[in-house]
């Protein structure tokens, strides 16, 4: 079952920082129907407590989540950035990074998207893989590089 | 292979923690160890532990109680950067169990 939609994919999103970030990434979600009204809050609110930016070797991540009940259906919504905003990395409070890609999950259940789950790590862990993301030109081909990684 | 039990702790006890979990299952399996892991949040570490003997905590977010069960940061294994770090951080653990 692929998670990967092309209504899902932004290769150029502005946001001013990381809550506008989610705040739109997640209206992408609610607008498609994957997630309730409640989703964007709660997810704004857990990345202050629980901050999920990822530094790699090349560039960096966010993956911003929360909990099932506020999702509809499982899919991952993939933005690129036009403009890096800061991040606190993973369990950390004040490690900033700068994040490009943002990978916002709307899980059902982990079990069920484990192999989604893992594909996404492997791409954090694939610098020439996580490159391709961040050097897609247009829709189209974050769409393709998306659907050939996670789906 | 010897049987390990840990318990992985993320935000929400569910997405990264999973993650984490797979990796750990993986990697300590390449050195001989069958791995069962509990899911778990900063939240919920009591109750998930429930009583039960755990040999390692593996957190990616931070966990300050202390539950008499060692502790190691495992965010390496979600960007493969210090990876190998925070795999022989816990195989050194797991050495020195009976």
């Amino acid at each position: 079952m692929g998670m990967i939609v092309k209504e899902l994919i932004d290769v150029s999103l502005d946001a001013n920082d990381s809550e506008d970030a989610i705040k739109k990434v997640g209206k992408i979600l609610f607008d498609q129907g994957y997630v309730k009204n409640t989703y964007i809050n709660a997810v704004v609110d857990r990345e202050k407590v629980f901050p999920t930016g990822l530094k790699l070797k090349s560039t960096s991540v966010a993956m911003p989540h929360t909990d099932s009940v506020h999702v509809n259906e499982p899919a991952i919504c993939v933005a690129r950035l036009n403009k890096p905003v800061t991040f606190c990395h993973m369990g950390s409070a004040d490690n900033y990074i700068q994040v490009e890609l943002i990978f916002m999950m709307a899980i059902t259940d982990p079990n069920k998207q484990l192999d989604t789950l893992k594909r996404m790590m492997s791409v954090f862990q694939d610098d020439e893989a996580a490159l391709e993301f961040t050097n897609a030109r247009d829709n189209d081909e974050l769409y393709r590089i998306a659907k050939k990684y996670l789906n | 292979m010897k049987k390990v039990k840990i318990l992985c702790v993320c935000g929400s006890g569910v997405v990264s923690s999973s993650m984490v979990a797979s990796k750990l299952k993986d990697m300590l399996a390449e050195h001989g160890y069958l791995t069962e892991t509990v899911e778990s949040s900063p939240n919920s570490i009591e109750s998930d532990l429930g009583g039960n003997h755990f040999d390692l905590m593996v957190c990616v977010s931070p966990v300050y109680q202390e539950y008499n069960i060692p502790k190691v940061s495992g965010v390496g294994l979600l960007t493969g950067l210090g990876e190998e770090e925070v795999i022989e951080e816990c195989l050194e653990i797991l050495s020195k169990l009976d």
